[in-house]
Formats: structure tokens, C-alpha cells, sequence
């Protein structure tokens, strides 16, 4: 029995009445459309694991979060669109031997007032879960810790500069002490910089003339590379640089080698001037 | 039919030896014979005046720029008309005949031409080029990236390819629909003899075309090395390349407005008896709700550009934060055109979607009042989320949350469309000819497109994607996925029309397959390195993306040959393909009811219309026909640009 015969088959028996649910155009689409999903919330819920970078932060986890959440939540909608389209292809394409033949009319539809209400609120209730996630996560980002490290950040062509305040250190390289809340103070000489650590998950341009904040904790060991966002001239490409997360003591060292004084040193990396590590951020 | 009414076609009538004035002796090469020398003109002068000053070589630039666009457009016969009128002189019916093209040929697709059909050819020629460039540029920037630190383009080169091939394709794209189909075709559809000002319609042909070598001089001119977006203060430093980058928008500005100001005055006058609004084709909405759309954007190009020059040639300091400018005013100036451009590219294909979905599923577009009040609604709710672009800029954070309201909220009326699309599928007849491929091309990409970007429009996900390759990836999926291949659907659906022969859809299909697997490879590609953290726009990669890259590259040039066998397709149909007859899809809007190659002001008799296009299944008369044509015309009607039909065609009207 060829697909069309089937096809008409099933619908005779629609109209019967006496068709099971899963051998109707419903029920098909309904199946595709779970298997569309399934392969959605999988893919939605493993992939991103596996192409971001690893993430260094409580920012860069909100990253990875909220691509797993949209996933999911768009997967159904979209195997949604994806199994009418793909089942109206196979299921009610017109076969004929004269492709110059159109098919005879279908029946004609011309709205249907409860299925638009239906989706319309269903859009709706989604856009609301959306916005009420990326609020909520953006909010929490939000909070000013009064005793974060401070790193001034300069952009020019085509280099960032590190500096410390209070320490008198600057440098190339973005070092960072773990679980110590930090803040950027973004700025440029010349033109719009992107400054963009990306493992961190967040991101400012660096404007000339003005001072742009960001502010991040991080939580994860390991070095990150920053790169520059905005097109900026004629070497963009290598406007970028490593960055470092590492311990307190390993940063109070670092900083005491490019110049601090251990006192300046200690203050800005959290340390008593004891030498033993504070809570902070833990 | 009966001979006896046959009043006879316009195109025959016989002009006298004066008619036209000056029109007689214009055409493309005195347009570009004029503007080479008026460029010259504004060179010379102010290279004599000029140089020496503090902006020197941007004036020069400037200058010559502008005497060049007003030189081909005086030289083409843009404005003759006005020109006469000041004088004291009107046209003569024959003149204006004349400017119709009659009696001229094929060669009046190489003139100043008024006739709307005309100006749709040339559009669809001018936009087939400028993907031709676009894509070109696009394969440069893809062979760069095989490596990671190749040394096929300098740095600077690679900059300058990257901007001009955003800006090519964005002037592209937003003809791409609104030029040859909404000049084309949509006056048919709703009954009209031609467009509302058909002068303004052959100026906003010149003019863009003037503008195109304006931005191709960028390259001779030092490159513009700050993106198409062309970000301050960057561009104020930019080489004299930005000044002419600056002219051709500013032209481009000129030719976009009057185009949209012709298409809504046609559709709002010049509609035939009794179709009303409701019963306007849903393209027909598209088309002007993306043109007013334009109205609104567009100007806002031209303003920023305006500053631009003066910032650059004068001395202003609108974006020069050093004195005071401000390089956020240009961003928010830049968006405000930016983001509702997006839906100026998006509507018309959309709704060519709509219109080509009902015809060949055999259905009424299914919602079609909910549909127009999605693209109302598209287009209202574009205006207000240009600020989802500046989220990292460090503009304003406080308008984050209302910024990713508004964009958010977009995605609902984009459900709509969605729904409108798929509705008209349910339970249809599919007739799975060229074009409807490519709709359901559309339907898989433009989800995907939407999906990605709700990741964008969340503002702390936006930290990490924003400025990354997965953007580009996005906004691929979204204008080549969705607008382009919309527009190809368009393309393929309409061709029988424009050019009086059918395409080949064997060769068809194997582009269609081409087209679709390339794209898929190359933006999945691309996800894949902007998941990697990949930044845009880079000459140079960290070999860790080198695999995705690759991946994209291959997909690229699979996607390109796929395009070049498309364009092959179309030339093939163009010169040897089946002669089409008049109504090919069986369909019911107007277009498909006046003979091919359809005569100047396309009816001898007005039709008189009573329902709306849609009637397929519903057992009723159809309501838009268009009343028995002339009959003595029919044996001659030969597809445009072909000789005598061949025996064994099919000619003529069905």
C-alpha cells in the first residue's frame, strides 16, 4: 500500500470515527512533534555544556543557564512548526504524473479564532516566563559588593591595560583572585574598545571619555582570554590577551612582584596584613 | 473574445520623430558619460580650492561623490520633466510615451524608463548584481578564515571587505523584495496601471544605481575599516573611503524614501474598483507596511550619515567624544534606522511567503486579518527596541529590562506569521513546485533564526554572545534564511510573469538542496564558534575555532556554488526556457490574469473586482478577473527579450 493510500485510508477512518488516535494526521504530528522536542531539550540540555568555554564565574554559569532554559522552552514550539511543516510535505503533498496539473482545491480555511487565541496566549505566557527569567538572573547580577577589587581597564589601539589601583601595578595580562568580587572601571584612549572576557560572561565597551562599569566574582581557577568586541582598526584581531584566575596568596605575590608594596598588595587582594587569607567571597 | 472591441495596445502606438526631447538621447552611457564628468568637475574644483585645508581630501571626496551622483542622474534624464516644467514646457502625451519605453525595444531597459514593469526588471538585474558583489566579498571573507592566520587579505583589506560586503548586502537586501516584486507585480495585483509617480519610480532606480559605484570606490579610496555599522569615532577617523561610504548612504536614503512614499500612495489611490483594503493581496501589505516602515528608519540613516560628513569635512563634533560629542548619540541615531531596517528587509519576503503558501497548498491564507495585524504590529514594536543592540555598550543600563521587554515581545507577532504560515499549509494541497521549496526552506531557517535570537535579547546571555560570531550567525539565519530565501521563493514564483518563460526545475532543485545544506553547514558553523567565544570581524582566530571555521568555510562555498547555480537557472529560463503561459500556478491575485508579456498599463480594460484573491475550495466565482482582452493582440505577445515563439510552445494567454 503506497503512503498516499495509507494516508487516505486514515483519513476515510477519521471520518469514521473509528481510527486510534496515533494513526490520525493528529496523532502523527503529535508524535513528530515529541520527537522533535525530545531532540530539542537534548540537544538544549547537553550541547551548550560542550561548546562553551568554561566559564569562570557566577555570570558565565547564568550563560550557560539561560541557554538551557530558552532551549527548552523554545524546543516545543519550534518542533511544533518543524511537524506540521514537515508532515503537511509528506502527508498532503499532491502526486501527480503532470507536474503542470495544480492540484484540485483544498478545503478552505480561512481562520480559526479559538487555535489563534490558543496560540497567542501560549506566545504570551512564554514571553512572559522569558522576561521574568532574564530579569530576575539580570537583577541578582546587579549587586554592588562595596569592597570589590578594583581594575581599571584601558583600550587602545590595539592593546588592554591592566592597572591596579593603590598598588601602582600595570600590566598586559589580567590576573584576578579567586571568590574576590571585582569591578571594572572601562575606559578608552582613542576608539570604542569591546572590553570582553568572555569566561566571565559579561562585557562592556570601552568608550572613550567615559568610565563603563562591570562588575563579576570569579569562582573557577584557570586562565581565560580577553578579546576585544568592536571592530577597531586595522589590528583587531589581535587585540587580545590572556587572563588568569588565581589564589589570594598567588595574587598577592603576583602583584608584589610587578612592584606593590606587600601592604598594597595585601589590601588588594583581601589579605589581612597578617598574611592570612580573609573570608571574603567565600 | 470578439475582434470588435479590441482597442489597440499603447506599446504599438507609432511616436513622432520629435517625441520624448531630450529622453531621445539619453540612456545609461550618457548617465555615466556625464557623471564621470561632473565628478570631474567637482574633483577638479575642489582639489584647486580645497586641498590645502584642514579636511582637505574628505572634501575632495565629498565633492566629487556628489557631482558624480548628480551628474549620472542628470545625464540619464532623471530630472527632465521638472527641468521642462521650470522652463514652461509640459510633457506631451507622446513624450510621456516615449519615456514609457515605447518603440524603444529591449534598450529601454538601458534608459530612464517610467514604465513600472520596466523599473521591476531592472531591480531584479541590479539586485542579482549586487548579491553577485555581496557574495563575492562574503567567499573573501570565508577563504580568510580557513586558517588562522592566513595571508590572503591584510588586515586592512579584510576590514574594508567585511564593511562593504554588510552594506552591499544590506542595500540588497532591502531592494531585493520592495524593488522588483512591490514595482512589478504589485501594481497588477491590485488593479493599477502603474505605480502613483512613475517618474519618482525610474528616479529611485537611477538614483540607487548611481549610489552603488559611490560605495565599490571605498576600496580604491583606503577602505572603510569600522564595520558597516560604522561605529564612531572610529569612521570620524576612518580614510576618505567613509566619505563616499556616507554619499552612498545618504543616496541610497533618497532612493529607499521615494520608493516607499510611491508604494503606499499607489496602493492607497490607485487601486482598482472595488478592492478594498481587505481584499488587497497579503503581499501588497507587506509591501507597504515595509515601506512606510522604511519611511521611518531611513531617515534616520541619513541624518546620522549627515553628521558623519560634517564631522568629517567640517570640523563638527557630533561623535567626537574629545570635544564633546558623544560616539552613544551615534550609536542610538544608528539603531533607531537599524533595528526597524531589519523589519523593512523582513515584511515584503514575509508576506510573499503568505501570498505564494496559499497558492500552492490550494487554501486561502489562512488568518489573513490576524497576519496584517502582525506585520502592524512587527513594525510598531520595531520601533521601540533599537536599544537591544547598545546592551553591552554601557549606555544606559537602567533601559536594559525594557529593552528586552519590547524585543521579547516581538517574538509574538512573529508566532503569528508563523502560525498564519502553517495554517495555510494544514490539510492543503501541496503542489511542490520550485517555489513552495523554498518555502518550506524559509519555515526551517526563519525558526531557527528566531530561536537564537531570543538568547540575544536576554540581556545577561547577551554578555557573552554580543560581539561574537554566534550574532552573525543569527542574523544570517534571519535575513539570508528567512528574508533571502523568501525573496527566492518570490523570485522563482514570479519569473514566469517578468519573463515570459518558465525555469528549468530539475536545475532548480539540485540549487534548492545546494542552498539549503550550504546554509545549514555554514551558520551552524558559525554557532559553533560563537559557542566557542569567537569575536566578529577578526582577520586572525586562536586555532582552538579553527574546526568551526572551517566547517563554515566548507558550507560557504557550497552555498555559493548553490547561488551560482540559481543564477544559472535563471539565465537558462531567461533565454531558452518554456515559453509560460499567462497564469502558470493556477492563481487568482491580478497578475496572473493579464497576458504575458504583460502590455503597457497592463490593462485594456479596467477590472472590476469582488472578492478577495483567496477563494480557492469555496465553490465561488473568482473575484478578481480581469475582463476579456483584445484578442487581435494575442498571436503577437512574445515573452520580453525573445524572438518569435518556437513551434510546440505554448504562447500567448491561457
Amino acid at each position: 500500500m503506497s503512503f498516499e493510500e495509507e494516508v487516505d485510508e486514515i483519513e476515510a477512518e477519521t471520518i469514521l470515527g473509528g481510527a486510534p488516535f496515533f494513526s490520525r494526521p493528529g496523532g502523527k504530528i503529535f508524535i513528530i512533534w515529541l520527537v522533535f522536542t525530545v531532540i530539542g531539550v537534548l540537544i538544549g540540555v547537553y550541547a551548550p555544556h560542550h561548546l562553551l568555554p568554561v566559564l569562570h564565574s557566577p555570570e558565565g554559569g547564568d550563560v550557560w543557564a539561560t541557554v538551557v532554559v530558552f532551549t527548552v522552552l523554545a524546543a516545543p514550539v519550534a518542533a511544533l512548526v518543524y511537524a506540521i511543516a514537515f508532515y503537511s510535505l509528506f502527508a498532503w503533498r499532491h502526486r501527480s504524473n503532470d507536474p503542470d496539473e495544480p492540484p484540485p482545491d483544498a478545503e478552505p480555511q480561512r481562520g480559526n479564532g479559538p487555535i489563534t487565541v490558543i496560540w497567542l496566549t501560549v506566545s504570551t505566557l512564554l514571553v512572559v516566563v522569558l522576561l521574568f527569567w532574564g530579569i530576575t538572573v539580570w537583577s541578582a547580577q546587579q549587586v554592588v559588593h562595596p569592597n570589590a577589587l578594583q581594575v581599571n581597564v584601558t583600550g587602545q589601539q590595539w592593546l588592554w591595560t591592566y592597572s591596579y589601583p593603590g598598588t601602582g601595578v600595570e600590566t598586559r595580562t589580567l590576573e584576578l583572585p579567586v571568590n574576590r568580587p571585582v569591578q571594572f572601571n572601562v575606559t578608552s584612549v582613542d576608539v570604542t574598545h569591546g572590553f570582553w572576557p568572555a569566561a566571565l560572561g559579561v562585557q562592556v565597551d570601552a568608550n572613550p571619555n567615559v568610565v563603563t562599569v562591570i562588575r563579576t566574582t570569579p569562582n573557577t581557577l584557570g586562565s581565560f582570554i580577553v578579546q576585544c568586541s568592536q571592530l577597531c582598526g586595522l589590528y583587531h584581531a589581535f587585540m587580545n590577551n590572556n587572563g588568569d584566575v588565581v589564589t589570594t596568596q598567588q595574587f598577592d605575590s603576583w602583584l608584589q612582584s610587578n612592584g606593590a608594596t606587600p601592604t598594597a598588595a595585601a589590601a588588594a587582594a583581601g589579605v589581612s596584613s597578617g598574611g592570612s587569607t580573609t573570608a571574603m567571597g567565600k | 473574445m470578439t475582434t470588435a472591441v479590441a482597442p489597440p495596445l499603447l506599446e504599438d502606438t507609432q511616436l513622432g520623430p520629435k517625441a520624448g526631447g531630450f529622453y531621445r538621447h539619453q540612456n545609461i552611457w550618457t548617465g555615466l558619460g556625464f557623471g564621470i564628468f561632473l565628478g570631474f568637475i567637482g574633483w577638479l574644483v575642489s582639489h584647486a580650492l580645497l586641498q590645502g585645508s584642514n579636511w582637505g581630501t574628505d572634501m575632495v571626496v565629498t565633492c566629487t561623490m556628489v557631482g558624480w551622483v548628480l551628474g549620472f542622474n542628470i545625464g540619464m534624464g532623471t530630472f527632465n520633466a521638472p527641468i521642462r516644467w521650470m522652463l514652461g514646457h509640459d510633457q506631451t502625451h507622446e513624450d510621456e510615451l516615449y519615456a514609457a519605453g515605447v518603440g524603444q525595444g529591449s534598450s529601454r531597459y538601458l534608459k530612464f524608463c517610467t514604465d513600472h514593469k520596466v523599473v521591476g526588471t531592472q531591480y531584479l538585474i541590479l539586485v542579482l548584481v549586487l548579491f553577485g558583489v555581496g557574495g563575492t566579498l562574503a567567499m573573501m571573507i570565508r577563504t580568510q578564515l580557513i586558517t588562522p592566520h592566513s595571508s590572503f587579505l591584510d588586515p586592512q583589506t579584510y576590514n574594508s571587505v567585511v564593511t562593504i560586503h554588510g552594506m552591499v548586502m544590506i542595500i540588497a537586501t532591502i531592494i531585493m523584495v520592495s524593488g522588483p516584486f512591490a514595482n512589478f507585480i504589485m501594481p497588477i495585483m491590485i488593479g493599477a496601471k502603474d505605480m502613483a509617480f512613475p517618474r519618482l519610480n525610474a528616479m529611485s532606480f537611477w538614483v540607487v544605481v548611481s549610489a552603488v559605484p559611490c560605495l565599490l570606490s571605498t576600496f580604491f579610496l583606503g577602505g572603510v575599516n569600522a564595520g558597516w555599522t560604522t561605529y564612531a569615532p572610529l569612521s570620524v577617523q576612518a580614510p576618505a573611503a567613509m566619505d563616499a561610504f556616507a554619499i552612498t548612504i545618504i543616496v541610497f536614503v533618497v532612493s529607499v524614501t521615494i520608493a516607499g512614499v510611491n508604494t503606499i500612495v499607489t496602493v492607497v489611490t490607485m487601486r482598482a474598483k472595488g478592492m478594498t483594503m481587505g481584499r488587497l493581496p497579503i503581499f501588497t501589505w507587506g509591501a507597504v507596511i515595509g515601506g512606510a516602515l522604511g519611511l521611518y528608519a531611513m531617515p534616520a540613516f541619513l541624518a546620522v550619515m549627515t553628521m558623519m560628513i560634517t564631522d568629517r569635512v567640517t570640523g563638527t563634533s557630533f561623535f567626537v567624544p574629545e570635544v564633546g560629542g558623544s560616539q552613544w548619540l551615534y550609536e542610538n541615531i544608528f539603531w533607531i534606522m537599524g533595528h526597524p531596517e531589519v523589519y523593512v528587509i523582513l515584511l515584503p519576503p514575509v508576506a510573499a511567503v503568505l501570498e505564494i503558501a496559499g497558492t500552492f497548498a490550494r487554501k486561502p491564507v489562512f488568518g489573513y486579518k490576524v497576519a496584517v495585524a502582525g506585520f502592524v504590529a512587527i513594525a510598531s514594536l520595531s520601533i521601540m527596541v533599537w536599544a537591544h543592540h547598545m546592551f553591552t555598550t554601557g549606555w544606559a543600563p537602567n533601559l536594559a529590562a525594557p529593552f528586552m521587554l519590547t524585543t521579547e515581545l516581538i517574538s509574538i507577532p512573529t508566532g503569528i506569521i508563523f502560525l498564519c504560515t502553517i495554517g495555510t499549509l494544514w490539510k492543503g494541497s501541496i503542489w511542490t513546485r520550485l517555489p513552495m521549496w523554498f518555502i518550506y526552506l524559509f519555515i526551517w531557517n526563519f525558526i531557527i533564526g528566531g530561536v537564537t535570537g531570543i538568547y540575544l535579547s536576554d540581556v545577561p546571555a547577551d554578555q557573552f554572545f554580543h560581539g561574537d560570531m554566534f550574532v552573525t550567525a543569527h542574523f544570517h539565519y534571519t535575513l539570508l534564511g528567512g528574508a533571502m530565501i523568501g525573496a527566492t521563493a518570490a523570485v522563482c514564483y514570479w519569473f514566469p510573469k517578468i519573463s515570459g518563460r518558465m525555469l528549468n526545475e530539475r536545475i532548480g532543485k539540485v540549487a534548492f538542496w545546494m542552498i539549503a545544506i550550504g546554509i545549514q553547514v555554514t551558520y551552524f558553523g558559525q554557532f559553533w564558534e560563537g559557542f566557542q567565544g569567537m569575536a566578529r570581524r577578526i582577520a586572525y582566530y586562536n586555532p582552538h575555532y579553527q574546526a568551526a571555521n572551517d566547517m563554515s568555510t566548507a558550507g560557504a562555498y557550497l552555498l555559493m556554488s548553490g547561488w551560482l547555480v540559481f543564477l544559472y537557472m535563471l539565465i537558462h529560463g531567461w533565454r531558452r526556457g518554456k515559453i509560460a503561459p499567462a497564469n502558470p500556478w493556477h492563481a487568482k491575485t491580478l497578475e496572473w490574469k493579464v497576458p504575458t508579456p504583460v502590455p503597457l498599463e497592463n490593462f485594456l480594460v479596467d477590472p472590476v473586482v469582488t472578492s478577495d484573491p483567496y477563494t480557492y475550495g469555496e465553490g465561488v466565482p473568482d473575484g478578481q478577473e480581469v475582463p476579456e482582452f483584445a484578442p487581435a493582440a494575442e498571436p503577437e505577445l512574445v515573452p520580453a527579450g525573445s524572438g518569435p515563439p518556437e513551434p510546440g510552445d505554448v504562447g500567448g494567454a491561457s
